[in-house]
């Protein structure tokens, strides 16, 4: 069952965004995060349209969960999720997403020459991470001689893209005007299987609706010059 | 016994007011020579006296610069400790130690200061985190320590009730202090609770918040200092570095979640001083996150690991002025305010001399930790003119 004064708010509250009337839009968000309500979802350009596509109850209790499609006048549209609870007398969004969830990607991460290689082989759908042939040392980040036996220039050996989580996080906070549209994500740190212990950051496809554990198998993706983890399926 | 044996000490300490970041109208140069004005004058020592300048985290304001605006007779000595912002702090002041230890100076001020006017926003960030992290939306050091957090947490099993307390004495010390940012804001446990996410497992609460202000203190030589009217905090002991397999490594350390207090720097710390964790009164912790903070007291053999560590770690263990482990007195970096830790050196002092704002009855040995989970990190033990008997 959805409250009747629920659909009302969500409804009003869906035009109020695609209007651009930001002082209703910012009372109906929790007033202890509207900076980063109001960073986390992408609109499209010129948002001109709103449509509620449907409010749920959960995912917890007391919460519930509304779809929003808005649309821009160039044919542009998004779809954000947002979650709602009934606070400080009022129903108001606790978080918000766009969805379906898309991985945050910088422009122009402008590498060092040292990583060079890394970046190039990621490119070409390889992943490729330095290996000492004089002493089998695994070397990572990139240095420019063998840390164990001072070998100069470690050669640049591939990878099979795959390794267990050792570290996680999910990122709610919109750090830079680049990750907007794509929070929260999660970041793994992936030790690699074929690759001496060497671990690897990359973000988790999907991270939205996984329930990552430290130690699960995830599998790499080549994605325009990234790469990306999945977990492995259950 | 080796090392400094109370060779050197500080003799004034103090902080400007801070201000929330970017609000105000001072440059960091401003600030800065304001709070070495004020050490100063803590210790009746006449600025022109100072000889010599430490400081660290990149500071903007080079010690020459700084001694010039002073108008200071001579400079003989000024250093910058390289990397790791906050973990440079407590090396600062050692390097003062050792620059009056050695004769090299007198009268050093090791001080600190951010000012968003000039710095620019999010002044910690400078060059920090290279494209193997920003790629992957890795943008900032909270980031960072929320992994390794995370680890700290599901693998070795420490509870997140022990981050919590941290913050919870930190805040309750800053009710007492009115120049903590926190103060008159007491955090209510279901606020805690509550508080938006920033990088899970750390919300809100757990991550320090930069400010615009700026701190000091005077480090000198132990005859100076007896003749000076602050009772001097001595160094007794002093470290600084970097593990094996730990630095610059993009998350490769080989000891992941460790605040970076490997073994041997631990031993040697103790060691130098001729005292074990036991001993100390007085811990002021470097918080850039709850998390570390928590990892540093476990890498120091205050905390035991794992889940054992909410035995030691639950909030009123943690309060001056009858907790075991009193720490971050004045509020810390994520209550007083947040100078990349300079504040945490002002209090580490202040309890030696017996006026911090959550005295330690008769706080004889006093413990700073700077740094954690960054690539360089350090640590000093103070001590009253007792300990040197
Ligand atoms: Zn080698």
């Amino acid at each position: 069952m959805i409250p009747d004064d629920l659909l009302a708010v969500v409804e009003h509250h869906g035009q109020a965004v695609a209007r651009g009337e930001d002082r209703a839009v910012l009372a109906d968000f929790r007033q202890d995060r509207i900076g980063q309500l109001v960073a986390s979802a992408r609109p499209p350009r010129e948002m001109n349209a709103a449509q509620v596509l449907g409010v749920e109850p959960g995912p917890v209790e007391g919460q519930y969960t509304a779809h929003i499609r808005y649309t821009g006048a160039g044919g542009d549209e998004a779809i954000f999720r947002s979650r709602w609870i009934f606070v400080d007398d009022a129903w108001r969004v606790t978080n918000v997403r766009n969805v379906p969830d898309t991985p945050p990607r910088w422009p122009d991460p402008e590498p060092d020459q040292l990583e060079a290689a890394h970046w190039q082989g990621l490119e070409r759908g390889e992943l490729r991470l330095q290996h000492c042939p004089a002493c089998g040392t695994w070397i990572w980040a990139p240095r420019p001689i063998c840390p164990t036996c001072h070998r100069a220039r470690p050669l640049w050996e591939e990878v099979e893209p795959h390794g267990t989580v050792f570290a996680w996080t999910r990122t709610w906070q919109p750090f830079d005007p680049v990750v907007t549209g794509h929070l929260p994500y999660v970041v793994v740190n992936v030790e690699l299987a074929g690759a001496g212990g060497r671990r690897l950051m990359g973000v988790l496809l999907d991270g939205d609706r996984a329930d990552v554990r430290i130690g699960t198998t995830v599998h790499g993706e080549f994605d325009n010059g990234l790469l990306r983890w999945r977990l492995e399926a259950a | 016994m080796s090392g400094f044996q109370g060779a050197a000490a500080v003799v004034g300490a103090a902080n400007t007011p801070l201000h929330k970041r970017g609000t105000s109208a001072k440059t960091s140069l401003e600030l800065t020579l304001e709070a070495i004005l004020a050490a100063a004058e803590d210790a009746g020592v006449d600025p022109h006296d100072i000889d010599g300048f430490s400081s660290y985290a990149a500071d903007d304001n080079e010690g020459l610069a700084v001694g010039a605006a002073l108008g200071v007779r001579e400079i003989r000595w000024s250093t910058l400790v390289w990397g790791g912002g906050g973990g440079g702090v407590s090396a600062a002041v050692n390097a003062a130690a050792a620059a009056v230890a050695s004769g090299q100076a007198e009268m050093v001020a090791v001080y600190r200061g951010l000012s968003e006017a000039d710095a620019g926003r999010q002044s910690y960030r400078k060059g920090h985190l290279g494209p193997l992290y920003g790629a992957h939306g890795m943008l900032v050091p909270a980031q960072v320590c929320a992994l390794r957090t995370q680890r700290m947490i599901e693998v070795d099993g420490v509870p997140a009730e022990a981050l919590e307390a941290l913050v919870a004495a930190a805040y309750h010390h800053a009710q007492t202090n009115p120049a903590a940012v926190a103060y008159g804001k007491p955090l209510d446990p279901a606020v805690y609770a509550d508080s938006r996410m920033i990088s899970e497992p750390l919300r809100l609460y757990d991550c320090s918040r930069e400010n615009d202000g700026a701190g000091a203190v005077l480090v000198t030589t132990a005859e100076r200092a007896r003749r000076l009217r602050r009772p001097p905090a001595y160094v007794l002991s002093a470290v600084q570095g970097s593990g094996p397999g730990w630095f610059e490594s993009a998350e490769n350390e080989d000891t992941y979640t460790s605040a970076g207090f490997h073994p041997a720097m631990v031993e040697r710390l103790w060691r130098g001083a001729g005292i074990g964790p036991g001993d100390v009164d007085v811990v002021q912790v470097y918080e850039n996150f709850s998390g570390p903070a928590v990892a540093s007291l476990i890498d120091l053999g205050l905390v035991p690991p794992g889940p054992d560590a909410t035995k030691v770690l639950h909030r009123d263990n943690l309060l001056a002025p009858h907790g075991a482990l009193p720490l971050n007195t004045a509020g810390g970096n994520l209550a007083e305010g947040f100078v990349h830790g300079i504040g945490l050196v002002v209090e580490a002092v202040r309890q030696i001399q017996g006026r911090s704002p959550n005295q330690v009855p008769g706080a004889a040995i006093s413990l700073l930790l700077g740094g954690p989970m960054a690539p360089l990190v350090s640590a000093t033990l103070f001590g009253s003119a007792a300990t040197l008997s």
